[in-house]
């Protein structure tokens, strides 16, 4: 198994009184990983300890091998995008670029080219030369995309990249992420849009209130989930008749009728699924027009891992 | 047909070895400085004072009846006192929008992401303040040597006050850097760079109104370590072995000076993060 990109051992952050990250001991895998939570969950305070902008009250974090506070020389082998906007308005993109990539030890041409393909990456090298004051949403969230990845880091750290941007923008971003790590490098990215990580990868981390809830891929995780009950919405032609089979059942936890549609909750859903097509082949609870189940999208995964 | 290879291709050039990051902020800065025209006019203006020296200096070498203008290690000190206005006025206009237009556009958090350090990150700002304070005490105070030396043809001058040169760097160096700091630390606190102008215009005006208060009052000068131009001329004053001109001890003055500093810099490690804590 190949080392983690970031390993986090009890780490814990404090602002005063408030508790951003609360004892999270983690492994992040290379490749693209999403770190999903709500508003305040503590994403951005761990995206923070991760690229060596906070210090820990307590436990440690080592990225790309190494400790990450207080070693900014470690820096150079991370991108990192942060959720607000950090420009100056009257720069134009490439100046900004450039001024950004002499911090990380480029000059002269080299800083020029660098800038030049990180622009031409996020698809912004025609507006290169505009002010960024000038630049709608999506062209900010992609300066600020380009500056990560401008000094060709091994690790980008993103903080909720595709906030804000319209479908063709997000579309864009969510190409740049993913092309990156084709090439074998590394993503970690938030998001408290389940949707959004999806579209990038299925290695997810959850977070709410400074705790790790669960981490690994999609599906380990929907194998959580089936310990917990799964709601099946059923439109039948009669939808009495159905409700009163599936009560038969004994992993039928809760029913409910609405709308023309039986509501079920069930302890194990494999059975209920086998059993429910067996019951509509032979119509004996009247025709099953359509089975939908909000659990499977990871919005419904995300609700009970919070909810549990 | 060709297949073309649309891979990324690794960064191969080189890149500058770490530590020297504050040498590519106060580069910036300085560039930026000196693209604003107003600024250039300051700088000008503040050599006025040079100008109508370097005359009398020339005067005084070269025509007998000007003898009485002739430089003395005084000369110096006035030069000095006289630049006081411009260096505030530079450390104002240099100084005051180095960190707080930072911390208003959120660059903090950007910049701290990248291989620079806290310490580099305000090297770099005070570098850039410190260089054009420089440039209108030390360099027109060391060329005003240099052309009496030139005027008069002869080495005499320096030979018998040999203390001026490390006198006038050590004197402009304390002045450069008690200013810069301090404007800095200032601009620190704030998003607005008119509001930390108007803070240091408030702390030099109201430290020496509060001396000058209590001077009336006591009716001495025993306590002019509350102003921080007071407490910079004594210490000068005893830099250039002239008359100290009040009658504070030195060495208080000097620790006057010296708290200014540190709590400037306290000031600058407690705001110039990358993320900003509130609790």
């Amino acid at each position: 198994m190949s080392s983690p990109v970031i390993a986090a051992r009890r780490l814990s952050k404090w602002y005063g009184q408030v508790i951003g990250l609360n004892d999270v001991t983690v492994s992040i895998p290379p490749g693209i990983s999403g770190l999903l939570g709500p508003n305040g969950a503590g994403k951005s305070t761990l995206l923070k300890l991760v690229t060596g902008q906070l210090r820990p009250s307590q436990g440690r974090v080592q990225v790309l091998g190494e400790p990450i506070w207080g070693n900014p020389e470690a820096y150079r082998r991370i991108g990192y995008c942060p959720d607000h906007d950090a420009f100056y308005e009257r720069m134009t993109g490439r100046d900004w670029l450039a001024a950004l990539l002499g911090l990380s030890g480029f000059e002269g041409e080299p800083a020029a080219r660098a800038a030049e393909r990180a622009l031409e990456t996020v698809g912004l090298a025609a507006a290169a030369d505009r002010k960024i004051g000038g630049y709608s949403k999506g062209m900010r969230q992609r300066i600020k995309l380009a500056q990560a990845i401008a000094h060709d880091p091994e690790l980008l750290v993103l903080d909720e990249p595709l906030a804000g941007l319209d479908p063709l923008g997000r579309r864009r971003v969510i190409d740049v992420i993913k092309a990156w790590a084709r090439d074998g490098r590394s993503v970690v990215v938030s998001s408290h849009v389940l949707h959004e990580i999806e579209l990038m990868t299925s290695n997810i981390l959850l977070l709410n209130n400074g705790r790790i809830l669960a981490e690994g891929n999609v599906h380990q995780i929907r194998d959580l989930i089936d310990e917990h009950p799964h709601t099946v919405r059923i439109c039948a032609d009669d939808p009495r008749r159905l409700a009163r089979h599936l009560l038969g059942y004994p992993h039928v936890i809760a029913m409910q009728l609405q709308d023309g549609a039986v509501i079920a909750q069930t302890s194990r859903p494999d059975a209920f699924y086998s059993e429910l097509t067996a019951l509509a082949a032979g119509e004996e609870a009247g025709a099953v027009r359509e089975v939908t189940s909000p659990d499977d999208n990871l919005q419904a995964v995300f609700s009970y891992l919070v909810k549990h | 047909m060709p297949i073309h290879d649309h891979g990324y291709a690794r960064y191969a050039g080189t890149r500058r070895p770490p530590g020297r990051a504050w040498a590519v902020i106060a580069g910036a800065g300085i560039r930026n400085m000196l693209s604003a025209r107003p600024f250039l006019f300051v700088l000008l203006f503040a050599w006025l004072q040079f100008f109508v020296r370097a005359v009398m200096f020339y005067l005084a070498a070269n025509v007998p009846q000007a003898d009485v203008i002739a430089p003395s290690p005084a000369t110096f000190r006035e030069f000095f006192d006289q630049q006081g206005f411009f260096v505030f006025v530079v450390a104002v206009y240099a100084g005051t929008g180095l960190i707080a237009n930072d911390r208003r556009a959120n660059a903090l958090q950007i910049y701290l992401a990248k291989p620079l350090t806290r310490v580099e990150y305000v090297a770099g700002k005070l570098a850039i303040v410190m260089a054009f304070l420089v440039l209108v005490t030390w360099a027109p105070a060391i060329l005003l040597l240099v052309l009496q030396t030139m005027f008069t043809g002869s080495l005499s001058f320096v030979r018998e006050h040999a203390f001026l040169i490390p006198a006038i760097t050590l004197f402009a160096f304390l002045h450069v850097l008690l200013a810069s700091i301090t404007v800095l630390a200032l601009s620190s606190l704030s998003t607005s760079p008119r509001f930390a102008g108007m803070l240091y215009a408030g702390a030099v005006v109201f430290s020496e109104a509060v001396f000058q208060t209590l001077r009336g009052v006591t009716g001495g000068s025993g306590l002019s370590w509350v102003s921080f131009s007071a407490s910079l001329a004594q210490v000068g004053d005893v830099i250039f072995r002239v008359e100290p001109r009040y009658d504070t001890p030195w060495g208080v003055s000097l620790a006057a000076v010296a708290v200014v500093i540190a709590v400037s810099a306290w000031v600058l490690a407690r705001r110039v993060r990358g993320v900003e804590i509130v609790t």
